[in-house]
């Protein structure tokens, strides 16, 4: 379901692959299938995941600075090849969706995301929940994330970021 | 603190092990009496806490809140320019007073009973001290200068204070040592402070074990794969590992090299030759310090570590929390006259660090598996050998010295 700011028009057959572009991603990441992560995303991408504290105050640095596909192909190759971590589920869940606008260079929209995180034989739990502000563009045909912003309503994560919002 | 006092809690029964330095007892980072007792003489004690940057806080007026050990303070920035570093306990109920995490006031005012204290804690106004009608209203003799918020020596040094529940009988400098200070000067060399992002994140770890890690350039070299392959720390370079006379502040120095396979990269399965990024802006540092080292990472006694990685630079307050859980402050920064590019340079950077950092999640992720490795066994110890038995600075970083070093000075001031 794709709400839309009034006064805004929006055909059906737009809202369905809206609607559909939100719930690849979720699923992809729901299912660890973080190779396609990148795919949801245009070459000169930005995605950033940011607490509510920083996005409000400007600050640039967040938890993950991304200004490129290919930076998001390296943390994917970093998680999957390098990084220490004990094994874990992350489940990302998106509601609320509405666009927002739509201008030249893209449509702006953003919606709620919780994301659980199951580690292993541990009960499952609240991670972090937020706001995406994302913009999105025709590209090649697909509608791709031209802008993804993951702002965190907690200033604190538990233990360590690994896979991505 | 007296030793009969010591006698009322388990930690008496307490004996480090006899091999002294070389080892390390599990129970430091898991008995409740031990860490009340760090409470007690680490942090109230007569030793400078990292409170926050004067970046923070550039106007009158303008507060950021910060943890000390368990306590919470408020350093605001008084009108002659000074700061004062406040207790967030109201003096008259023990209410958290301040509850945004910073911001712009005048005075303080509590909000259970407005309770108003002026920005140097005194207070300031007591609503119906003199009762309403002839009744109730506060004693005749209160005193309200008795009441104040209590206000804590501060000390602070190139845009970075520091404060102590104590009077420490040592200046800031005198407590850092020349070999320390002169560290701490090449990255604060007194140009102006800008603050770029926070990061925070709850480790299920004793404290503790953050101070070591962050003294241990022995792992650098194994654990961590992005310093290893890019060459940005690793024990082949030329590095060192400095402390202070006491032992309780440390520094680890390194000079950045090749992604190259040699006979000590050939006993680091972290390294990887053929490991490219597709996108290697990411690590793209330029020099920006005298001298040849590329990284510091220094750990100041007892809650701060300084990271100045290639161009990546933050400061981790270290905040307990009981004895198997801490909260990691991070707050990354510039200089005020840093260009555009080099402003971009650290946001980049900043990948590396921080709860989702490509170098930080393996240490978190340390800490918590430590913790639970150690939580099996109160009595087990942990073994400190490597670079020999002695607690000397060292012209390498193949060694463990420096958390010998720290756990010297961590005996004399716990008294075990």
């Amino acid at each position: 379901m794709i709400g839309v700011a009034p006064g805004l028009n929006a055909p059906a057959r737009l809202r369905e692959r809206l609607a559909d572009l939100y719930g690849a991603y979720d699923e992809a990441l729901g299912e660890g299938e973080y190779e396609r992560w990148p795919e949801f995303f245009t070459e000169a991408c930005v995605y950033k995941i940011t607490s509510r504290e920083n996005h409000a105050a400007g600050l640039p640095i967040g938890l993950v600075t991304a200004e490129s596909r290919a930076m998001l192909a390296d943390r994917v190759a970093a998680m999957r090849k390098t990084m220490l971590y004990a094994p874990r589920i992350m489940r990302n869940m998106t509601t609320g969706i509405v666009l927002r606008a739509s201008a030249a260079d893209g449509m702006r929209l953003s919606a709620s995301f919780a994301v659980f995180q199951t580690l292993l034989n541990e009960p499952s739990a609240v991670f972090l929940c937020g706001r995406y502000y994302d913009r999105v563009v025709e590209d090649s045909g697909e509608l791709r994330f031209a802008e993804r912003i993951c702002v965190t309503d907690a200033t604190l994560v538990p233990t360590s970021l690994i896979f991505p919002l | 603190m007296a030793a009969a006092d010591a006698g009322t809690s388990s930690s008496l029964a307490r004996r480090w092990p006899a091999a002294g330095p070389t080892r390390v007892p599990n129970w430091v980072y898991t008995d409740p009496d031990i860490f009340a007792r760090e409470q007690e003489r680490i942090f109230d004690g007569p030793n400078w806490l990292y409170v926050c940057l004067d970046a923070e806080i550039p106007n009158p007026g303008d507060f950021t809140r910060s943890r000390l050990g368990t306590r919470e303070v408020v350093a605001v920035r008084a009108a002659d320019g000074s700061v004062n570093v406040l207790l967030n306990r109201c003096a008259h109920r023990s209410m958290q007073f301040c509850t945004a995490n910073r911001g712009t006031v005048k005075e303080f005012i509590c909000p259970y009973h407005q309770w108003t204290y002026d920005l140097g804690g005194k207070l300031l106004g007591v609503p119906f001290r003199r009762g309403l009608r002839g009744n109730g209203g506060m004693p005749e003799d209160f005193r309200p200068e008795e009441h104040g918020l209590q206000r804590l020596a501060v000390a602070s040094r190139h845009g970075v204070i520091f404060a102590s529940f104590a009077q420490p009988n040592e200046t800031l400098e005198e407590y850092f040592g020349p070999k320390i200070l002169g560290l701490f000067d090449r990255t604060f060399d007194g140009r102006e402070l800008k603050v770029l992002g926070y990061q925070r994140q709850r480790l299920p770890g004793n404290w503790k074990l953050y101070l070591e890690n962050n003294r241990d350039p022995y792992h650098a070299s194994l654990l961590h794969v992005f310093l290893v392959t890019f060459g940005l720390f690793r024990l082949d370079q030329r590095s060192a590992t400095e402390m202070d006379e006491t032992g309780r502040h440390a520094a680890l120095v390194n000079q950045r090299g090749e992604q190259k396979l040699n006979d000590a990269t050939a006993q680091m399965r972290a390294f990887h030759e053929g490991l490219k990024l597709a996108d290697p802006r990411l690590i793209d540092p330029v020099r920006e310090y005298p001298g040849e080292a590329t990284v510091v990472i220094q750990t100041l006694w007892p809650n701060l570590v300084v990271q100045q990685q290639s161009n990546g630079l933050a400061m981790r307050q270290v905040v307990p929390l009981d004895a198997q859980n801490f909260d990691l402050v991070w707050t990354h920064f510039g200089y005020a006259d840093d260009p555009p590019e080099m402003t971009e340079r650290r946001i980049r950077q900043a990948n590396l660090f921080g709860p989702a950092g490509y170098v930080s999640v393996d240490d978190g992720e340390a800490m918590l598996l430590s913790q639970a490795g150690i939580v099996t066994d109160d009595n087990a110890e942990c073994l400190v050998e490597m670079g020999g038995r002695d607690t000397a600075s060292a012209p390498h970083t193949v060694t463990e010295t420096a958390i010998r070093g720290l756990y010297k000075h961590y005996r004399a001031v716990m008294g075990l």
